[in-house]
C-alpha cells in the first residue's frame, strides 16, 4: 500500500509493524514527528506498546536499556543534542548486548545552535557500540527499522541499531512509500525472545562491577560481535530483498560502477541527488559511479576495496567535520584502504544544513576526475563555503 | 632499582605507608613512585600497594611483580594470601606479628624481620595503625633507607595531614619498631593453595557478561555466588553469645549487616557462621541484655 | 511482620564486601528480605554496586541491572513499562544513595515520581558521596567534615543544611513516602511492607549510616540511628496519599551535641556551630512534631556571628 508521507511518519510506520513493545520518548526537533505519531497509534490502540513520556533523553535512554534488559522490544528516537545527552547511556546498552532500535534524526550538534541537517551528532556516537546505517529516501527509513531489528536481535549481534535519517531532507519531506503489510512484517520479523532477562524465575546480574581481569574480554566479545554484523546485514538484507522486492545490497550500495573511472562516496541523501549527476555526467562521456555507504559502523571496508578496486580515484562526501582536517567518512575510508595508492579525495559539503547542490556534486565529481588523471588536487576540498577555494 | 610490595587491609594505611617510604627515598636524593592497587573492596579487605626506589628517574607504569621486599602490615593475610609471591630470592619480607621469624611460616625459608607493630602503635598511637611502625622495621631489615629519613618523611606526611603532633608521634612509633625488629628466617613448611580464579576466554564469557547461577571451576558464579568470599580475615574481633542469657529477641540476627548470624534448630537457637562475620561488633552493641561479648578473633 | 517473622533466607548474601557495620548492607538486606523475591532491583553508580556485585560474583540472589548514576527513577520506570508487557507482576526497586537522588539523580527520580510510575525507589541516605571517598551531597547536614568540605583555616565543615527531600518528593503527590531507620525495626518492617500494598511511585526514605564516611565505631551504628532519631536530626513518619502521620516520636528530647559527639566528621565543630545545628533542629522539631523542642534543649540563646576557630580551637579538638 502506497503511502505519501514523511520520514518520520515511515519510521514510526516501521516501528509500529515491528511491534515494538516499549517505547520511551522525548521530543527534539526535527524527531519529534516519528514520537508524536507513536503517540498516536498507541493512544489510538494501533499499537499495543507502552508509551513513556520521559523527562529527558538521558532518561529515555535509561529506560530503553532497562525495558530491553526486561526482555521488551524497545523503540525510540532522537536527534542531535538529545543524542549527546544520551551518550553516557549509549555506552552502557552496547556492551550489555541490548537489541534496541532508536533512529536518529541527524542534525547540527550545537554550538552553534541549528536544527539542519549534519551527521555530526551520530558521527559522534561512531565508536558507542552501536551499529549505525544511514538512508537515502522514507522508503528506505521504514525498511531498515524493521531489518534492523532483525539484524540486532540476531543470535550472532546482539547489538543496539542506530538507523539515521537526514534532518528535514528526509523527517519532514513527503514523498510515496510502499507500507509492508503487518502480516508480512511479522512473517520477516519474529517476536524478540531473549535468552535471558530480568525475571525473577531466573535471576541474573547485569552490569556487574568488573575488574581488569574480565574487561579486556568482554571488549573483545563485543568487537567480535561487529565483525558478525557484517555477515548477518547481508543475509538479512538478501531475506528482505527476496520478500519484500526490495534490494539495498547490504553494507553498502554501488550505481554504475561496472566500468567507473571514478567513484564519489556518499552518505545519506546525497546519495539520492547523486544518482541524478552520474546520469548526467555519464550522458557527458564521463564514467563516474556511486558508493553509498550504508553502514558506518560495522564499516564495510571489504566491500569498499572489492568495489574500488578498478577506479583511478576516490572522492568521499563527508557531513561532518572531525576537526583533525577532513571528515569521519574520509578517515575511515583512508582506514579501511590503506595501502591502495590511489588518490582519495574529500569533499566537505551540507555541514550545518546548507543545501548539497548538483552543482556542488558535480564539482565533486571534477576534482576527483581531476585526480584521477594525476592532475594536483586538493585533499580536503571545503565546498560552498566562503574563504575556501577548491 | 628497589621494589617494594605491601600488602594490608582497607583502612591500615598501606598506601600512605608506600608514599612515605617515597618521600623518605626522595629525602635521600633518589627517585622513587609509590602507588596503590585500587580494587574494589572495602574497609578491611586485602589491598596492595608499591613503592619502587631508584638513583635515577623511575619510568616503568607497570606493577611490581618481582619484589625485592614485601611488607606485611597484617599477619591474618598470610592465611589466604601468598605474600612471597614472586619475591626475590635474596629478598626480604617484614612482617607485623608478634611471632619470631623462626616461628612464622611464609611457605617458603627466607629473610624475614618481624615487629608487633600492633602493640607498638596501641602504646604510642593508642590505635592499631601500624602502617609507620612497619616502616622502621623496613629501615632497619633492608637498610635501603634511614631512619633518620623516613622519620622526617613521616613528619612532613603525617604532620600535613594530622597536626604537627600526630606526625611527631608515628616518627616516634617507627623508630621504636625499627629498634624492636628481630631479624631471621621464616619457616617454610605450609602449602598456600591460591585461591582459584575463574578466568574465561572471551569466547567463554557469558554475552554482555550477564550472569546466571553457575558453577566453575573455581565455584560458584552469579546470584548469590557473594557466598564464595569468606571473609573472617578481616575481623579483628568475633562475637561469642552466652546461651543462657540469650532471650532469642532476634535483635543481632536482624541487624547484623552480613546475615552471617542464623536460625538454627527450627529457630529455636542462633549460630553464628564465623566465615562471614567482619566482626564489627553491632550485634554485641545492641544485644538487650548483653548476651554478646566480642573476643580477638586471632589469638 | 514481626522480627521473627522475617524469612531466613538472605536475598542479599552473606560474602559480600561492604566495610564491617555497614549501615547501606543492614538496610538493604533487611528490605530485600522483606520485599520478597519477585523483585528485581536497580543500583545506580553507588558503594553498593561495588560491595554487592564483583565480576563473576554477586550477593544478589533476585535480578540485579546497573547502568549509570543518575538514572534510578528512569531505569525503574523502563523495567516496570516491560514487565507490565509481558504481565508479570514483579516489583521493580532502586537502592540509590543519597547523591543518586538528591543531586545527580534528583531529575530522574522527579520524572518517575511525577508519572506516578509503579515502582519502590529506596534511597539510602548516608549523608555524602561515599563511594568515591566521602565528598558533600546535598544530603550532608550542617557542620559535617567530608573531603570537599575540610575543616580548614576559614571554614569549618558543610556550611548548608540538609536539603529537604522529603518535601520535593511529597510535592509529587505520590501514593506513599516514609522515612525509616534501620534502629527502629518494627517500623522499618512495617513501611516495607505497607510500601508494597500501593499501586504507583513509592518513596521509602532510609538512614544509613556510614562507618569510614562518619568517622565512627562499626559497631555503634545502630546506636547511632537511634540518636539521631531521638535528638530530631532524624524523624520518623509517613506521608500515605497526602496525610502525614507520625509514627515514632521519641519520649524526651536529646541534645543534637550527644549525637555529634559520636562522630567524628562533627567532632571540630565549634560551640557556636553546635547551637546554629541544635537551633535548626529545634525548628524542625517544632514544624514536625507541632510542638516546641525539650527547653534545656531549644532555649538557647543563639550564636554569635560566626567567627574563624581558633589556632587553640584546633589544638584542642584536632582538625
Amino acid at each position: 500500500m502506497k503511502k505519501v508521507i514523511t520520514g518520520d511518519h515511515a519510521v514510526a510506520i516501521g516501528a509500529k509493524l515491528s511491534r515494538a513493545e516499549v517505547v520511551p520518548a522525548y521530543p527534539i526537533t526535527p524527531q519529534t514527528l516519528i514520537i508524536e505519531h507513536i503517540a498516536d497509534f498507541v493512544n489510538d490502540g494501533e499499537m499495543d506498546a507502552k508509551f513513556l513520556t520521559m523527562e529527558s533523553e538521558h532518561s529515555v535512554m535509561s529506560a530503553a536499556t532497562a525495558a530491553s534488559a526486561a526482555g521488551a522490544r524497545v523503540f525510540t528516537a532522537t536527534s542531535s543534542q538529545g543524542l549527546a545527552f544520551m551518550h553516557e547511556m549509549l555506552y552502557a546498552t552496547a556492551p550489555l548486548r541490548l537489541p534496541i532500535v532508536m533512529v536518529n534524526a541527524n542534525r547540527t550538534l550545537g554550538g552553534p545552535p541549528g536544527i539542519w541537517c549534519e551527521h555530526n551528532d551520530s558521527m559522534g556516537a561512531r565508536d558507542s557500540g552501536w551499529l549505525q546505517v544511514y538512508v537515502e529516501d522514507n522508503q528506505e527509513a521504514l525498511d531498515m527499522v524493521i531489518q534492523s531489528y532483525r539484524i540486532a536481535e540476531d543470535k550472532r549481534v546482539l547489538l543496539p541499531v542506530m538507523p539515521c535519517i537526514d534532518g528535514f531532507v528526509l523527517t519532514h519531506t513527503v514523498e510515496p512509500v510502499d507500507v509492508p503489510q503487518q502480516q508480512d512484517v511479522d512473517s520477516f520479523l519474529p517476536p524478540y525472545m531473549p535468552d535471558i532477562t530480568l525475571d525473577p524465575a531466573k535471576p541474573a546480574l547485569f552490569n556487574t562491577l568488573m575488574l581488569p581481569e574480565y574487561i579486556m574480554e568482554l571488549r573483545r566479545q563485543t568487537a567480535g560481535a561487529f565483525e558478525s554484523a557484517k555477515k548477518v546485514i547481508s543475509e538479512i538484507n538478501d531475506e528482505f530483498a527476496k520478500k519484500f522486492g526490495r534490494d539495498y545490497g547490504g553494507m553498502i550500495d554501488t550505481y554504475r560502477m561496472e566500468d567507473a573511472e571514478v567513484a564519489l562516496i556518499t552518505i545519506g541523501t546525497v546519495t539520492s541527488t547523486s544518482r541524478e549527476v552520474v546520469d548526467e555526467l555519464r550522458k557527458e562521456g564521463e564514467k563516474v559511479g556511486i558508493v553509498k555507504l550504508r553502514f558506518f559502523r560495522p564499516f564495510p571496508a571489504e566491500d569498499l576495496k572489492r568495489v574500488l578496486s578498478g577506479v583511478g580515484a576516490i572522492g568521499v562526501f563527508d557531513r561532518s567535520i572531525s576537526y583533525h582536517g577532513g571528515g569521519h567518512v574520509f578517515n575511515e575510508v583512508c582506514s579501511a584502504l590503506y595501502g591502495i595508492t590511489k588518490p582519495i579525495i574529500n569533499h566537505l559539503a551540507g555541514i550545518g544544513g546548507r543545501d548539497v547542490t548538483k552543482e556542488v556534486i558535480i564539482k565533486m565529481f571534477d576534482l576527483t576526475l581531476k585526480a584521477a588523471k594525476g592532475e594536483k588536487v586538493k585533499e580536503i576540498n571545503w565546498h560552498n563555503t566562503r574563504g575556501e577555494t577548491v | 632499582m628497589f621494589e617494594v610490595r605491601f600488602h594490608g587491609r582497607g583502612g591500615q594505611g598501606a598506601v600512605m605507608a608506600a608514599q612515605t617510604l617515597a618521600e623518605a627515598a626522595v629525602i635521600e636524593g633518589n627517585y622513587a613512585v609509590a602507588f596503590p592497587f585500587f580494587g574494589a573492596e572495602r574497609r578491611g579487605a586485602p589491598v596492595l600497594a608499591f613503592t619502587r626506589i631508584d638513583a635515577k628517574k623511575i619510568y616503568s607504569k607497570t606493577q611490581v611483580y618481582a619484589p625485592d621486599c614485601v611488607v606485611v602490615l597484617d599477619d591474618s593475610l598470610l592465611d589466604t594470601i601468598d605474600v612471597v609471591a614472586g619475591l626475590k630470592p635474596q629478598g626480604t619480607v617484614v612482617i607485623n606479628s608478634k611471632e619470631k621469624p623462626e616461628d612464622i611460616d611464609l611457605g617458603k625459608e627466607i629473610r624475614t624481620a618481624s615487629v608487633n607493630a600492633t602493640s607498638v602503635a596501641l602504646e604510642i598511637l593508642k590505635a592499631p595503625i601500624t602502617n609507620t611502625a612497619i616502616l622502621g622495621s623496613f629501615a632497619k631489615a633492608t637498610g635501603i633507607i634511614k631512619i633518620e629519613s623516613l622519620e622526617e618523611a613521616i613528619k612532613s606526611r603525617f604532620g600535613e595531614k594530622l597536626g604537627e603532633k600526630v606526625g611527631e608521634r608515628n616518627a616516634l612509633a617507627a623508630r621504636t619498631a625499627y629498634e624492636n625488629t628481630v631479624i631471621g628466617k621464616s619457616r617454610g613448611i605450609k602449602k598456600l593453595e591460591p585461591r582459584k580464579q575463574w578466568l574465561p576466554t572471551y569466547q567463554e564469557m557469558p554475552v554482555g557478561g550477564v550472569l546466571v547461577e553457575g558453577i566453575t571451576e573455581a565455584g560458584l558464579i552469579g546470584p548469590g555466588s557473594f557466598i564464595e568470599n569468606k571473609v573472617y580475615g578481616w575481623a579483628t574481633f568475633r562475637p561469642v553469645r552466652d546461651r543462657e542469657k540469650c532471650t532469642m529477641c532476634l535483635l543481632c540476627w536482624f541487624y547484623c549487616p552480613e546475615g552471617t548470624i542464623v536460625r538454627i534448630s527450627d529457630k529455636g537457637d542462633l549460630m553464628t557462621n564465623y566465615d562471614y562475620c567482619k566482626g564489627c561488633g553491632v550485634c554485641a552493641n545492641e544485644c538487650p541484655v548483653d548476651a554478646i561479648k566480642m573476643v580477638r578473633a586471632r589469638v | 511482620m514481626k522480627i521473627k517473622d522475617l524469612p531466613d533466607d538472605n536475598l542479599f548474601t552473606a560474602g559480600h564486601t561492604a566495610c564491617p557495620g555497614c549501615g547501606v548492607a543492614m538496610s538493604i538486606r533487611n528490605a530485600i528480605r522483606i520485599l520478597g523475591k519477585d523483585t528485581v532491583v536497580y543500583v545506580p553508580a553507588s558503594c553498593a554496586v561495588v560491595f554487592g556485585t564483583t565480576f563473576p560474583f554477586g550477593a544478589w540472589k533476585v535480578p540485579f541491572f546497573h547502568t549509570a548514576f543518575e538514572n534510578t527513577g528512569a531505569c525503574l520506570t523502563g523495567m516496570k513499562a516491560a514487565f507490565e508487557m509481558k504481565g508479570k507482576k514483579v516489583t521493580a526497586v532502586g537502592f540509590a544513595g543519597d547523591g543518586g537522588t538528591y543531586d545527580i539523580g534528583l531529575q530522574s527520580m522527579s520524572g518517575a515520581a511525577e508519572r506516578n510510575d509503579d515502582v519502590l525507589y529506596i534511597c539510602l541516605d548516608n549523608e555524602a558521596y561515599m563511594n568515591t571517598g566521602i565528598q558533600r551531597s546535598g544530603g550532608t547536614p550542617f557542620g559535617a567534615w567530608t573531603t570537599t568540605t575540610p575543616v580548614g583555616k576559614k571554614v569549618q565543615g558543610n556550611r548548608r543544611f540538609k536539603k529537604n527531600l522529603a518535601d520535593i518528593v511529597a510535592a509529587h503527590e505520590i501514593p506513599y513516602y516514609a522515612t525509616l531507620s534501620i534502629g527502629h525495626p518494627l517500623d522499618f518492617i512495617k513501611k516495607v511492607e505497607k510500601a508494597m500494598t500501593f499501586k504507583g511511585f513509592r518513596f521509602l526514605h532510609m538512614f544509613t549510616p556510614c562507618i569510614p564516611g562518619w568517622k565512627m565505631d562499626p559497631a555503634k551504628t545502630v546506636e547511632v540511628t537511634k540518636l539521631a532519631v531521638e535528638s530530631g536530626m532524624w524523624t520518623l513518619y509517613e506521608i500515605e496519599n497526602g496525610e502525614k502521620k507520625i509514627t515514632y516520636k521519641p519520649g524526651k528530647m536529646k541534645r543534637v551535641r550527644d549525637y555529634l559527639m559520636m562522630q567524628g566528621r562533627f567532632r571540630h565543630m565549634s560551640d557556636d556551630d553546635i547551637k546554629t545545628l541544635q537551633m535548626w533542629v529545634c525548628k524542625k522539631w517544632n514544624l514536625h512534631y507541632k510542638e516546641k523542642g525539650a527547653p534545656e534543649v531549644c532555649e538557647i540563646a543563639p550564636p554569635e556571628e560566626h567567627h574563624a576557630v581558633t589556632e587553640e580551637h584546633r589544638e584542642m579538638h584536632g582538625p
